[in-house]
């Protein structure tokens, strides 16, 4: 008789066990011999999948469509990770350079392509997937405090037009697939179909969104499956009008960019269910795939050759071509190379569905696996090299007073949802977060966890997705100066409904270049920003802070003293503090800027 | 002004994408693979049984219709080949990798370790969970159940197999060559159950006119491939193949017409999944 029978680890619990052990394993091998843990999850797909160990098969359809799921994710997150500010800001250098990032690759990828006999979709999409980038390099970048650097900034921005444009080629070479359709006709129903998920992504999405934060928004579980509820959304109205599902994926992230601030609690969510699990399925997916029987043949070797010197030549062309068109250095020219010849998320995207399509086979897909290798591993040696040859840049002249706005909670350690939604406003100007802070004085009660849990439901419904600091002092003012330099803050929000702090505060009382509003009256609806400058103090940002918080649509007046402008009861007055702030109505907000 | 300039570059870039794209002969891309027929022009299927209900009708030498028919004609207009071939091998010589000098055997083949010693098999055409065929009025819905019955499965099949090891019945199975014996046996009432792959069962099922039904499913990986000789570099253009037709909704299209149900999810809809004990 036999005492313990033993079974063959089978089943998905044995799936997910060995799926998972790859993703937290994978990458902590490869990065003990300082390559990018991406690697790790490509060999450890290659490790468990049906060319491997066999733990996984290729009839298994659970682990492929969470690959699915993960791949969709992966473009999300690539749309809400970039820095539009950064496009409007370097406008002129991020054309140009966009343009010569995507269409030297581009070219030379066709070019290639035609040369291997690819037909011309094929050989399209090859120059579109070549032309595309992946930032994978950008924090070894910021290590070097590069970020605010010209070239760095040209670089990210570029990453918006060139995956966007890869995209779209992606959109129109797949709609050519239809064999029933004439060049005409792919035109027109792929230009509406992207319409239609634009439409969808750009203008209903945010709107939805809008609501939902705002009613919804006070629970963080639900502010997190919302987004992935709008990313699933987007991706099946872009399958339904016959657009590849990663495009609406990757149009919801930008369109949502604004709403999720990179440095929000709703972002870490979304960064970390996304590091953790998402996207690495993503890529073991992938890895399941490889053949290395099909990775070592001669063909493949030579057409991954071919593909590295279409890519890394076209990127490092266009890098170069930067020096003479917008005088970067040739450190900054090394950065911006290193910046955007990582292929990795859109690349991996559009060879996907590329191979889904039929359009490549195993041999195209499996060298441009390894272009994606050698392309890691030079970029971040180029990064590692160039990036310290680059000089700090200055911090720039114009504050970002959103970046990290403090908003301090009034005396009974309460805050104005109407207050908050000030200080959001004032963050979104720079894409910035809100950091609720509460000052406990001596003598009165320290709010419990539950009573905190509740401020942050209500200061979530007002879009503060941070959690509350509690700070314990009797001098408020010293604690909230301790909290500007401990928490980095840029800006300092008050709610005073007293007017404790707008009475007691005069001008030189402030926080030196943070500036501090002081919101004492607050009405029920704003329809008109009425800025009044300190005259003895020109240099105070008042009117720059009036346009910060105005609400949307309504209109900003500079009151610089002439007569006319008079304010009513729907106008939020900001005033530095001192200035004559004589509000017509009892009902107008008033700001006072210390 | 400037950047007008460039969207109306850009939109421009795009419809001459689009009109290339457009006048492309797909059967020229050597991105997916060049498919080399053995005879010019010609795709010469083997397959071991015509007709089989929902796969081949006709007969080999006059196909006129059928899932795997119909999957050889796109195929063959993929690879830019003027006409299909069928040739008719028996089983036992196609999973032993002899294909009677075929390019390839469209003949309802499930890949497993033995036979990909002496075969390539492409990615999945269909899912193929083991599924339990009975007459009408007969349930098979849980394991205790299942092992009652007299079964029937064709002989040194993957299902012969996944019978004997996962269902384990108490009677003897009887195993035949011919598909064909077992659902006359089980018309018969000579067995009680015969166990197919599910789109065979579902086709055989819808046009019985009643008769017979799918009464359950086993949970599996299984699936049908397109078989190849071992090592054949043909691989690689009907792996591009079968993927191009399941993104487009070719192979769903063909399901839907010839087989009479939607088999190309993981699950089969409506008919009820048999857990098997660990």
């Amino acid at each position: 008789m036999d005492l313990l029978k033993l079974n063959e680890p089978s089943g998905d619990a044995f799936v997910f066990l060995v799926l998972f052990a790859v993703v937290v394993g994978g990458p902590l091998v490869v990065e003990k011999l300082k390559v990018p843990g991406i690697i790790g999850l490509f060999l450890g797909g290659l490790l468990i999948g049906p060319h491997g160990l066999g733990f996984i098969g290729s009839g298994n359809t659970t682990v492929f469509s969470l690959g699915k799921l993960g791949l969709l994710y992966l473009m999300f997150v690539a749309g809400l990770e970039l820095d539009l500010g950064l496009v409007k800001r370097h406008r002129r250098s991020v054309v140009v350079f966009s343009v010569l990032s995507f269409a030297l690759p581009m070219v030379a990828g066709t070019v290639a392509g035609r040369a291997l006999d690819f037909d011309t979709s094929a050989a399209i999409l090859l120059g579109a997937l070549l032309a595309s980038h992946t930032l994978i390099v950008y924090p070894t970048i910021k290590g070097f405090r590069l970020g605010s650097d010209p070239a760095v900034a040209t670089g990210i921005g570029a990453t918006v037009i060139t995956d966007t444009l890869a995209l779209i080629i992606l959109a129109v070479v797949v709609g050519s697939t239809e064999a029933s359709a004439t060049g005409l006709e792919i035109a027109v129903q792929t230009g509406l179909g992207l319409l239609i998920v634009a439409g969808f992504s750009f203008l209903l999405l945010p709107r939805i969104a809008r609501f939902f934060l705002a009613r919804f928004g006070s629970s963080r579980t639900h502010r997190y499956v919302f987004a992935l509820v709008a990313l699933l959304a987007a991706a099946t109205v872009a399958q339904v009008v016959d657009i590849e599902g990663i495009i609406g994926a990757f149009f919801a992230g930008l369109a949502l960019n604004r709403l999720v601030p990179n440095e929000g609690d709703l972002m870490h969510r979304i960064d970390f269910f996304g590091a953790a699990v998402f996207i690495p399925v993503f890529i073991v997916s992938v890895g399941l795939v490889l053949d290395p029987s099909v990775m070592t043949e001669p063909e493949t070797l030579r057409m991954a050759g071919i593909f590295v010197l279409a890519c890394l030549g076209g990127k490092a062309i266009a890098a170069a071509l930067t020096k003479p068109l917008l005088g970067f250095s040739w450190s900054q020219v090394g950065v911006l190379f290193s910046l955007t010849a990582a292929q990795a998320a859109a690349t991996l995207a559009v060879a996907d569905v590329g191979k889904q399509h039929g359009l490549f086979g195993n041999g195209v897909f499996n060298a441009v696996l390894g272009l994606i290798l050698v392309s890691l591993v030079v970029a971040s040696v180029v990064a590692s090299l160039a990036g310290r040859r680059v000089p700090v840049p200055p911090e720039p002249a114009s504050s970002a007073y959103g970046r990290r706005v403090l908003l301090v909670g009034s005396q009974d350690c309460e805050f104005r949802v109407t207050v908050a939604a000030l200080a959001v406003r004032l963050a979104a100007s720079d894409g910035g977060v809100v950091l609720p802070l509460i000052v406990a004085r001596d003598g009165d009660a320290m709010p419990d966890l539950h009573e905190i849990e509740g401020l942050e439901r209500r200061l979530g419904s007002a879009g503060v997705d941070l959690p509350v600091t509690v700070h314990a002092d009797d001098d408020a003012l010293a604690a909230v100066r301790h909290s500007v330099v401990s928490l980095s803050a840029s800006s300092v929000v008050v709610d005073d409904p007293v007017g404790e702090w707008s009475r007691s505060m005069a001008p030189g009382d402030g926080l030196g270049r943070v500036p501090m509003l002081i919101v004492s009256q607050v009405s029920g609806r704003t329809r008109r920003v009425v800025a009044r400058p300190d005259k003895v103090a020109p240099s105070m940002p008042v009117a720059d802070l009036a346009r910060r918080v105005a609400p949307a649509r309504a209109p900003v007046v500079v009151d610089d003293g002439a007569p006319g402008i008079t304010t009513g009861a729907t106008d939020l007055v900001v005033s530095a503090v001192g200035a004559d702030v004589q509000p017509d109505g009892a009902t107008s907000t008033v700001v006072t800027v210390v | 002004m400037a950047r007008c300039g460039t969207a109306r570059w850009a939109v421009l870039g795009v419809v001459l994408v689009a009109l290339a794209c457009g006048n492309d002969d797909a059967t020229a891309n050597r991105a997916a693979g060049t498919f080399h027929s053995r005879r010019p022009g010609v795709l010469t299927v083997a397959t071991a049984q015509v007709p089989a209900v929902g796969f081949w009708e006709g007969t080999a030498a006059a196909p006129t219709g059928g899932f795997e028919w119909s999957l050889a004609q796109a195929m063959a207009k993929r690879f830019g080949l003027a006409r299909v071939e069928v040739v008719e091998v028996p089983f036992e010589d196609l999973i032993s990798g002899r294909l009677g000098g075929a390019d390839l055997a469209l003949s309802q083949l499930t890949p497993s370790a033995q036979r990909e010693a002496r075969l390539d098999f492409s990615e999945p055409y269909l899912p193929a969970k083991p599924a339990v065929l009975v007459r009408a009025g007969h349930h098979v819905s849980d394991m205790a159940t299942a092992r009652e019955q007299r079964w029937s499965v064709r002989r040194h099949s993957t299902l012969e197999q996944f019978l004997r090891d996962k269902v384990r019945p108490k009677r003897p199975v009887e195993t035949v060559e011919v598909r064909q014996d077992s659902i006359d046996a089980l018309m018969r009432g000579e067995v009680d159950a015969v166990l197919l792959d599910f789109p065979v069962a579902a086709a055989i099922a819808s046009t019985s006119a009643g008769r017979l039904k799918v009464a359950g499913q086993f949970p599996s990986e299984d699936n049908l491939a397109v078989a190849l000789p071992d090592k054949s570099p043909n691989k690689e253009p009907v792996d591009s193949a079968v993927r191009s037709f399941t993104t487009d909704g070719t192979l769903r299209r063909l399901a839907d017409r010839w087989l009479r149900v939607n088999v190309t999810g993981g699950l089969a809809e409506d008919i009820p999944l048999i857990a098997i004990p660990s």
